[in-house]
């Protein structure tokens, strides 16, 4: 563990399950999956854990638990007991007795190389596993660094407009028809009084009523930024609008468009 | 760990009782509660703190290695730690009300631990006892916590309003602390 001193306490927190941190999580065990010497260091801190039993033997179960156990295994299927290994020599033809080794033998080979082929492709599919698992967590980590800049207070956040141009308010949306998510970017939006908030609309291409998607205030400097998921299926849209509605939003405009989709 | 019964719990017999339950051998499976019965009945007491729920988990982990025996590979750990390890994470799931599993799919633990006789499993006993009397009061219930409650390192952070990263010191060397009594 000296090599991987960053992940001795997470290790120790999976060897109880007690780590519920998710990105410390995909890490760890994407470090599991190339790495020997943690893996012996987990096998042994679970040996570990396992010792803290010890420390709760004390009372026995009543009489009636083992009785109730062995009823219930009477009761289960019955599995066939193995017979003890008796080779009735005197009824096998010699002749049939002689191929017996070479039959055992190509068994054994058959069994070999079917064991060497599924245990290449558990190697294989193990490391594709943890490629996935990587990949995933770069994907992370950088979705998670943009969203910190986008929301940090303290970025400085600058629209560059044409020179001697005053800057125009503008709004963008970033739409996953998929997942239903639609990303708003804002900025110059004109300050609202108290009780009025901007309100995103959906507009469906199939041509019914526009539908709320999400509200939002821009901050002192004009911009806002929103996250929203719609909730249903999946919606294709023609494009989104902007109204502004009383405080908390409404299911259906009341104002007029103020924001339109360009062109 | 009274693993009731006087026959010991040396891997050969353990490997033995192993094959004669995977052969179907009823006998064998009354061996066993009578061997291990204590421990995992005495895990799942403390993790539930209720009789009757402890049986119901005793039971539910002895029919599913009746059920299943192969879950347990001999050549790679032993009986008694597995099944602990079994009946506490069974106990946390009822604890936490999560549905059970239907195979017992934990992995082999291997230790050092000598629980050859019962002269030894008594002194093993002793000596858990006796480490974790001796380790700072926070850290032990931090460790118990995790362990017997199943609370996750946020959950316990929460609770006691001690940093995340106290807690997870703590778990670690109160395990640390365990590994190097045995050593």
């Amino acid at each position: 563990m000296t090599q991987h001193a960053q992940y001795a306490d997470a290790l120790a927190l999976y060897a109880l399950g007690a780590l519920d941190d998710q990105r410390e999580l995909a890490e760890l065990q994407a470090h599991l999956g190339t790495c020997g010497e943690c893996r012996r260091e987990l096998e042994a801190l679970r040996a570990d854990a396992a010792l803290l039993a010890l420390s709760a033997v004390g009372p026995q179960p009543p009489q009636r638990s083992r009785e109730r156990l062995m009823r219930a295994i009477e009761a289960e299927p019955r599995r066939e007991m193995r017979p003890k290994s008796r080779v009735v020599l005197g009824r096998l033809r010699s002749r049939w007795l002689s191929f017996a080794p070479i039959t055992v033998a190509l068994l054994l080979v058959m069994i070999s190389a079917a064991l060497v082929l599924e245990n290449y492709r558990l190697r294989n599919r193990n490391v594709r596993l943890n490629a996935q698992i990587s990949t995933e967590v770069q994907n992370s980590a950088h979705a998670r660094a943009v969203l910190e800049v986008l929301n940090s207070q303290t970025t400085q956040k600058m629209v560059l407009v044409a020179a001697k141009e005053r800057p125009q308010p503008q709004v963008k949306t970033i739409y996953e028809e998929e997942k239903g998510r639609v990303l708003l970017l804002a900025s110059n939006l004109a300050p609202l009084p108290a009780d009025k908030v901007y309100e995103l609309w959906l507009l469906p291409a199939s041509g019914a009523a526009p539908m709320p998607a999400g509200i939002f205030k821009p901050d002192a400097n004009g911009n806002s930024m929103m996250l929203q998921t719609m909730g249903s299926d999946s919606i294709a849209a023609k494009g989104f609008a902007i109204t502004i509605e009383n405080s908390g939003g409404s299911q259906t405009p009341t104002s007029p468009i103020v924001f339109a989709p360009a062109g | 760990m009274r693993l009731s019964g006087t026959q010991v719990s040396d891997p050969k017999n353990e490997r033995a009782l192993i094959a004669r339950i995977r052969a179907g051998d009823e006998s064998a499976m009354s061996d066993l509660y009578d061997r291990y019965s204590g421990i995992v009945y005495g895990v799942a007491l403390r993790v539930l703190g209720n009789t009757m729920a402890a049986e119901d988990v005793l039971q539910e982990v002895f029919l599913q290695l009746w059920r299943n025996p192969q879950a347990f590979d001999a050549e790679r750990g032993r009986l008694a730690p597995w099944l602990a390890v079994i009946a506490r994470n069974r106990s946390i799931d009822v604890l936490r009300k999560r549905p059970m599993e239907e195979d017992i799919d934990e992995l082999p633990i291997s230790t050092g631990v000598n629980l050859e006789d019962e002269a030894s499993e008594r002194m093993a006993i002793d000596k858990v006892r006796g480490v974790l009397a001796q380790l700072p009061p926070d850290q032990r219930k931090t460790l118990e916590m995790a362990y017997f409650e199943g609370m996750t390192h946020t959950e316990i952070a929460s609770k006691t309003g001690e940093p995340l990263g106290t807690v997870k010191t703590r778990i670690r060397y109160g395990l640390l602390a365990l590994r190097k009594a045995f050593s």
